[in-house]
């Protein structure tokens, strides 16, 4: 049987767990609770940087209703975590890097009574400088934030020679282009319930992205065996990458609670305590040169980066190489030099978020684009089709592209849908009136999963059950995603049943290999690669058993549409479900792991040389939008996303990522931004941290490509972040059609737009000025001031 | 100070009657004492909507409602629109048109929807743009949900 | 949230005797879509009384009555937008109303509360102003009937007592000839306070030319006021694109003056000028007065 062929590939299913989440009755971690459960909070800093003089705890420990009060020395085993470096603390113990550092922790019968708690903490600090300019960070003599010193990671890439490459230019462009901080915002805040388990074990569940990593942390912390630690995943109400490190601070957290009063302790942290405390996609900086001949071809690129890591490594190693894989975009140059670097600060730390360091060069790069098409009097798609990789291009890594390379095609598709060539001319020629059209363009490629990264590598557990329903299990989660579904509809392809008589079980790091995080848009190429495999093992022994039923050499069966049929006359020899039983009867496993490994990478870090990533996705997308000249305020009113995912596994899942990347690209290009002043957030809940509404995000129009690629299941590439990195510059870029202004710090919000330059409060702190902004009376409109 | 109010109300059709803390929101009311967990807590300033329930048959932030404020009157939340786990057509259009992703602005969603569509038989898109406007979501971008209540609409004017 | 007292008065004179025995330390609770967002705020001074109004029935209305709209201050937002006689009425004040909020918020939140709360960007009050609106408060001791004017101190704080109850809004529905818009800036277009807005109500003679000009700018000064400066300029004149535009600049200039040149000047001082000259334009293309 060619599974291929089954028409469940490619369909619109309906999701496996939506009929729980339109019911109400799907359970998210703040859902669950245990009889005589006690409630954690955790007391976060009060100083962006200080060091920890002394912690009194002995006022909360003695209010009544409290049943445990825990600091840096109460934690048994290791107080550090970080999947790459280790120096993220559980609970701070000499030292605060950032506001939202934890300094004990209280359980108590109520939240309420563990809040008072906190207050009656008394923590003496002795501040120190605050360092919240990461470019200031790298000065020699900047305040350390880590003894290693502020600069953490340099990454490089070197090809050609730079100097001979802007000597051979006509023109250099040059240009510095800013990105903000940007919350996540799940929906869903962070939450957990940890209780004691049998053994002296403890057993957590929660909506935790990355189950593994979290169990290490947990079992170092509380000395316990991996095998002692049980994490499970509820269902996740989104995480876009932020549900990483900030939960497995809170695992460790609760399960210390759990361990210290023998009870189930539940913590949820409120949308206050999540946006305090939650990592960030990270702020660049970025400085880029471009030398170009005057028919558009690219000679040198030269580009310098600078991530915020903030107060901890996080995933900054990682995010910022991916950044350097990828930041002279999709377009062909003998002659590169990059520089990226991720720098300590006493901000919120950087980490994981959708798009991994991609966003951010993808807006400079797409704006150079623009900018170029400019200098070379040509238009956005043509010179983007000039300089666009093709098969067999080299990119700036030396990794040649062995595989359809589809720019041009997705390019032409997300032109020609918007009609870019016309309206660009039109709107370009339009200077009147107050309310301005444009259309902008942009285009990415992006290297799949992991890469280089590290290990790459996932399990799934496919088992039947007797009356031919089936149970998937495996190492990768889903998220809201909808990988779940993916890996549910690619086994109901290898076995020919309908998706209804598959079950997808939530991740539990007791009954599942460890498969590394899900993240980098990894799940349905690596994860359902392992369903795949695993389905396949049981589908041989059901074959096998089937051929045993009927006489028939299993080599002329397949199945298909619930039944076992003869290959030669399509005729119906047993439906799945008999084949079930019979394979029970006999005695025959009916329970298959799979096992998924990508293919290798390599990478050299001193040249930034090697196939970073053994497949890559191709997309661009294309904006229309109204930009109010006078106020500043932009409207898009067409969007139009075009991705080559290799092959849809689910139609309406892979329409759902582009869209809702679109949405979260415009709320990025247009609205977010986390601010911070010397270290102290300026946004606490959503009515200050302002993302996109369904009135704020225009219909958008998705065309799917399919060119499949022998690397993924079924051709199945990945489309989550894909999705997400390129309707900025798309809307930038518009804006500059429309305005003829280029916009080179995101978001572009009223006073970028209107002003050309971000309206901020005079500084420093304490400063004369200051003091005359506080005479004056309040205007802003957020919650009422609580002195009255 | 009164440590508990005697409150009586109908929930998804039920009456109850219980005494509680006159501090205590609506929300917390359904998830902590009631056990509803359906209706989601994601803000608890009004903004995301996922807390969304019906009262009196409009929807409104149930995070912003005490509950002594709901005495004599009616509430649905999400529980209530398929208490014997027979989907409506609105649930229907959801699953079918892909609206659904992480879940968790689902049930306030459904209940903003459901709002507009018990008042307005025929809602133009903009319409439905609008009504649910205070319903946050970070996963879909909104056109799924707003073709799925299109589609509801469309259902709910052939069934009639 | 700490705990209170909670009363839930069945008719005003129950309520204002509530107010009354507390000693003005009780506070008033409408739709709630303010308090409770301050009230759940740590380190709040919570009040040891909450007054729930929300059941007392006759502060619902809307109504005319004779040539004036009679609001209660439990009328909601929502209820507004939908009322056939503030559509035909005092479109203005429906238009600001369904800017506000969500309709979550929109199906809570009150007329009364907009303006008891006295946040500077309340969206009914500017045009509330505009429509020459007063107050009814009620007390133990009596009512008294003030300008919506002159009813706020500073931002967050009126001239209402704490033993006072808000039991009614008033003004003139608009007559024939009078034009009103409302004109609304946010960073998003929902769930979104505002940035700056302008309310304006102009009416016209029969020759054309404005006889009468009322220009009210949102979250711009500290108290709402109407800015007699730009509304002289107009009246007497014909309407025309730079007649508004003047008014744009004088309104910018009357605010920048008040509150200073600050670091937000930059932006608000052009943009201020461009709202009043489209406020104004709108009420003679998009109109939302009188429908005749």
């Amino acid at each position: 049987m060619d599974p291929d062929k089954q028409t469940i590939i490619g369909s619109p299913e309906r999701r496996v767990d939506a009929w729980g989440k339109v019911t109400g009755t799907a359970k998210f971690a703040a859902d669950y609770s245990l009889p005589h459960q006690l409630y954690g909070k955790v007391l976060r800093s009060k100083h962006p940087h200080a060091r920890i003089v002394s912690i009194n705890t002995g006022n909360a420990a003695k209010l009544r209703g409290v049943e445990a009060v825990l600091t840096a020395g109460d934690i048994p085993g290791s107080r550090k975590f970080g999947v790459v470096v280790k120096n993220q603390e559980i609970l701070a113990g000499e030292k605060v890097r950032y506001l939202g550092d934890g300094v004990a922790l209280v359980a108590a019968r109520s939240a309420e009574i563990a809040e008072e708690a906190l207050r009656l903490i008394d923590v003496v600090y002795e501040a120190l400088p605050v360092v919240s300019d990461p470019e200031a960070a790298m000065w020699e003599g900047a305040p350390r934030i880590h003894p290693e010193g502020n600069v953490f990671v340099h990454h490089k890439v070197r090809k050609g020679d730079i100097e001979k490459g802007f000597a051979e230019s006509d023109f250099v462009i040059q240009r510095r282009f800013r990105t903000q901080f940007i919350e996540h915002c799940a929906i869903e805040t962070e939450a957990v319930l940890a209780e004691p388990a049998e053994h002296g074990g403890v057993k957590i569940v929660g909506s935790i992205q990355n189950l593994f990593s979290s169990r290490r942390s947990v079992a170092a912390a509380l000395n316990l065996d991996l095998n002692q630690v049980q994490l499970i995943q509820a269902t996740l109400g989104g995480s876009f990458g932020g549900k990483d490190e900030v939960m497995t601070s809170m695992c460790c957290r609760a399960a210390l609670l759990a361990r210290a009063t023998g009870r189930p302790v539940k913590m949820v942290n409120t949308r206050e305590e999540s946006m305090l405390e939650s990592y960030k996609r990270h702020p660049y900086a970025m400085y880029y040169r471009w030398g170009a001949k005057n028919d558009g071809t690219i000679t040198a690129m030269e580009i310098r980066c600078i991530a915020d890591g903030g107060a901890y490594a996080s995933m900054s190693p990682f995010v910022t190489w991916r950044s350097v894989v990828q930041a002279t975009g999709p377009y062909a140059c003998e002659n590169v030099r990059t520089d990226v670097y991720a720098v300590y600060t006493n901000n919120n730390y950087t980490g994981a978020m959708r798009g991994f360091g991609s966003p951010q060069v993808n807006f400079a790069i797409e704006s150079m684009m623009d900018e170029l098409a400019e200098r070379a009097g040509m238009n956005p798609l043509e010179i983007r089709i000039r300089n666009c990789f093709r098969r067999g291009s080299v990119t700036a890594t030396g990794q040649k592209l062995d595989h359809v390379v589809s720019l041009q095609e997705v390019l032409e598709k997300a032109a020609g849908e918007i009609g870019f060539e016309e309206k660009w001319k039109r709107y370009r020629a339009a200077t009147e009136g107050t309310h301005r059209r444009g259309v902008g363009l942009a285009c990415s490629y992006r290297g799949v999963s992991l890469g280089a990264e590290g290990a790459d590598a996932a399990e799934a557990a496919v088992s039947v059950q007797t009356d031919g329903s089936v149970i998937v299990s495996s190492g990768i989660t889903d998220m809201g995603q909808g990988a779940g579904t993916q890996m549910s509809q690619i086994v109901a392809g290898v076995f020919g049943i309908p998706l209804g008589r598959v079950r997808f079980l939530n991740t539990d790091t007791s009954r599942v290999a460890d498969s590394g995080p899900t993240v980098a848009s990894r799940g349905t190429i690596t994860g359902g690669a392992a369903a795949k495999n695993a389905a396949e093992v049981v589908r041989a022994t059901l074959l096998g058993v089937a051929g045993e039923m009927s006489g028939i050499s299993p080599r002329d069966l397949e199945m298909a549409e619930g039944y076992v049929v003869r290959t030669a006359d399509r005729s119906r020899l047993a439906s799945f479900a008999e084949v079930a039983a019979e394979c029970f009867e006999k005695g025959r496993p009916m329970h298959g792991i799979g096992w998924h490994r990508s293919p290798k990478t390599t990478w050299d870090e001193a040249t930034g040389q090697g196939d970073a990533y053994f497949t890559f996705v191709y997309g661009a997308n294309a904006a229309e939008v109204v930009v109010d000249t006078e106020t500043g305020k932009v409207d898009v009113e067409d969007f139009v996303s075009v991705h080559d995912v290799g092959r849809a596994i689910n139609r309406d899942a892979v329409r759902g990522q582009m869209i809702g990347g679109v949405a979260m690209g415009l709320g990025y290009g247009l609205l977010e931004e986390f601010v911070l002043e010397e270290g102290i957030p300026a946004q606490h809940n959503f009515d200050e941290y302002l993302i996109p509404t369904s009135m704020d995000v225009p219909p958008v129009k998705t065309v799917i490509v399919e060119n499949e690629d022998p690397a993924g299941p079924f051709g199945a590439k990945s489309v989550g972040e894909p999705a997400n990195e390129i309707a900025a510059p798309a809307i930038v870029n518009a804006i500059f059609n429309a305005t003829g202004k280029r916009i080179t710090e995101l978001p572009a919000d009223l006073e970028r737009v209107r002003l050309g330059h971000a309206l901020r409060r005079p500084g420093p702190r304490g400063s004369a000025l200051k003091e005359t902004e506080q005479s004056l009376p309040d205007l802003s409109c957020k919650i009422r001031p609580a002195e009255r | 100070m009164n440590v508990t109010v005697a409150l009586s109300f109908t929930l998804n059709g039920k009456p109850q009657e219980l005494d509680v803390p006159p501090n205590m929101t609506l929300l917390t009311l359904l998830r902590e004492e009631i056990g509803l967990t359906g209706t989601k807590r994601g803000c608890d300033v009004g903004e995301c909507g996922a807390c969304t329930v019906l009262l009196d048959g409009r929807a409104v932030n149930s995070c912003l409602v005490l509950a002594p404020q709901v005495a004599g009157r009616e509430v649905v939340t999400v529980e209530g629109l398929a208490p014997l786990g027979t989907l409506r057509p609105l649930q229907e259009a959801f699953l079918d048109h892909g609206a659904v992703q992480c879940g968790f602005c689902t049930p306030g969603m459904l209940m903003s929807a459901k709002d507009l569509l018990d008042h307005t038989s025929e809602p133009s898109t903009k319409e439905i743009r609008e009504a649910i406007a205070g319903n946050l979501c970070r996963c879909t971008g909104y056109q799924q949900i707003v073709e799925a209540i299109e589609d509801a609409a469309r259902r709910k004017n052939t069934a009639r | 949230m700490k705990p209170f007292t909670y009363i839930a008065p069945g008719s005003v004179k129950e309520a204002v005797a509530a107010l009354h025995e507390n000693g003005g330390t009780a506070r008033v609770l409408a739709g709630g879509t303010d308090l409770l967002l301050e009230w759940r705020r740590p380190g709040v001074r919570m009040p040891a009384v909450v007054v729930d109004i929300s059941r007392i029935e006759s502060l619902r209305r809307i109504s005319l009555e004779g040539p004036d709209i009679l609001l209660g201050p439990l009328a909601t937002h929502g209820e507004l937008m939908r009322s056939g006689v503030i559509r035909s009425g005092a479109a203005i004040l429906a238009s600001a109303a369904s800017t506000i909020g969500s309709p979550q918020i929109r199906n809570r939140g009150t007329i009364g509360g907009n303006i008891m709360n006295g946040a500077p960007c309340a969206d009914t009050v500017p045009p509330l102003i505009a429509l020459g609106a007063t107050v009814t408060l009620s007390s133990a001791d009596g009512t008294r009937e003030c300008h919506l004017s002159g009813f706020f101190n500073k931002p967050y704080a009126t001239i209402a007592t704490g033993e006072e109850l808000l039991t009614q809004v008033r003004f003139p529905a608009l007559l024939p000839g009078t034009k009103a818009s409302f004109v609304k800036l946010a960073r998003r277009n929902a769930l979104s306070i505002s940035r700056l807005s302008v309310a304006a109500v102009v009416s016209v003679d029969d020759s054309g030319l404005i006889t009468d000009a009322r220009i009210v700018p949102g979250a711009a000064h500290s108290v709402w006021k109407r800015t007699m400066e730009a509304e002289n300029l107009l009246i007497g004149k014909a309407p025309s694109a730079t007649l508004f535009a003047e008014a744009g600049r004088v309104v910018s200039a009357v605010v920048i003056k008040e509150t200073g040149r600050r670091w937000s000047t930059e932006y608000k001082e052009p943009v201020i000028a461009a709202l009043v000259r489209r406020t104004l334009e709108k009420c003679f293309t998009d109109n939302d007065g009188h429908p005749s």
